[in-house]
């Protein structure tokens, strides 16, 4: 199991989610992905494309307006 | 729910976190200051207060459920889902009915009611809409954020929008600046397509329910289609 970190601090709103993307077909399964965004869009449009795909995925907010987004890929 | 890596990594990660600030202090300040803002509006001018009151709460449904016209209009294209354009649909038809009633209301106190005297917005419709619209969808997908959109992430502190309101300012300057070339040119040769003077209050009322209804069915098919797509 690898974990993979995304910085998208400052990112305007689509970016964040085409960034995971990308990230994620990379990956294997199994695999962490740890978004780092403080774009409160990212938390909504990021969820619900990951459950859409179904794979595993919480965030936690980390400062004011700061989160982190964990994306597990399950297939 | 999540699984038990992610679940791990949490506990881990919340442990590790500083104390957070407490917002609420400020959140009481500024909703005393809003109501005293409110207060002196209603004694000086009526309509002034509801625009002030109605703005703040605009703003806050907004940000607290992350609607964005941007994302509606874009994420249909760019990653296949449909949920905010749906939302889009879902208030179009809450303010068709609500429209229908005031104007609706309007007809009845004066029967022989003039096209300009109904309350709403009646402009002109031509290729100055869609390339208004065009100039206006590329912008907004571009700056992240349509006009409400940018005043609600500037609200939250989002630093990034300022940049993006004063491109705005200087747009609507240089907009209002050469208006009225646009307007001799374009906008008032164009007419004005008002329905219900077309098929009367209550078929159009149902027309555009019905359109705005099979366009939602349309979104939610695509969003559905677009899952099982994706899902290799």
């Amino acid at each position: 199991m690898e974990e993979y970190k995304l910085d998208c601090l400052y990112e305007a709103c689509p970016i964040p989610l085409l960034k995971a993307l990308k990230q994620l077909k990379k990956m294997e399964i199994g695999d962490l992905l740890i978004m780092h965004t403080d774009h409160n869009c990212s938390i909504r449009n990021v969820v619900e494309w990951t459950k859409k795909q179904g794979h595993e995925i919480d965030y936690i907010e980390i400062a004011e307006g700061e989160w982190e987004i964990y994306i597990e890929k399950v297939k | 729910m999540s699984s038990s890596k992610i679940e791990e990594l949490k506990k881990q990660r919340t442990k590790q976190l500083r104390k957070r600030k407490n917002q609420l202090p400020y959140a009481r300040v500024v909703t005393v200051v809003a109501l005293l803002v409110y207060i002196v509006l209603i004694n000086y001018n009526l309509k002034f207060s509801s625009f002030w009151i109605i703005g703040i709460l605009m703003g806050v449904t907004m940000q607290r459920a992350r609607f964005c016209f941007t994302a509606g209009f874009r994420d249909p294209i760019m990653v296949g889902s449909t949920s905010l354009l749906k939302a889009v649909l879902l208030a179009f038809m809450v303010s068709t009915i609500g429209f229908f009633i005031i104007q609706y209301h309007a007809v009845l106190m004066n029967p022989d009611y003039l096209l300009i005297d109904i309350p709403g917005q009646l402009k002109p419709v031509g290729v100055h809409t869609a390339f208004g619209g065009i100039l206006f969808g590329g912008g907004m997908v571009i700056a992240g954020g349509c006009a409400s959109g940018t005043l609600m992430r500037i609200g939250e502190g989002y630093m990034l929008q300022l940049v993006v309101l004063m491109g705005f300012i200087v747009g609507a300057l240089i907009g209002s600046w050469h208006f009225p070339f646009w307007d001799r040119l374009l906008i008032s040769q164009a007419p004005v397509i008002y329905f219900p003077s077309y098929f009367g209050f209550f078929p159009s009322l149902i027309i555009q329910l019905v359109s705005l209804g099979s366009l939602y069915f349309i979104a939610d098919w695509y969003d559905k289609k677009n899952n099982i797509m994706k899902m290799m």
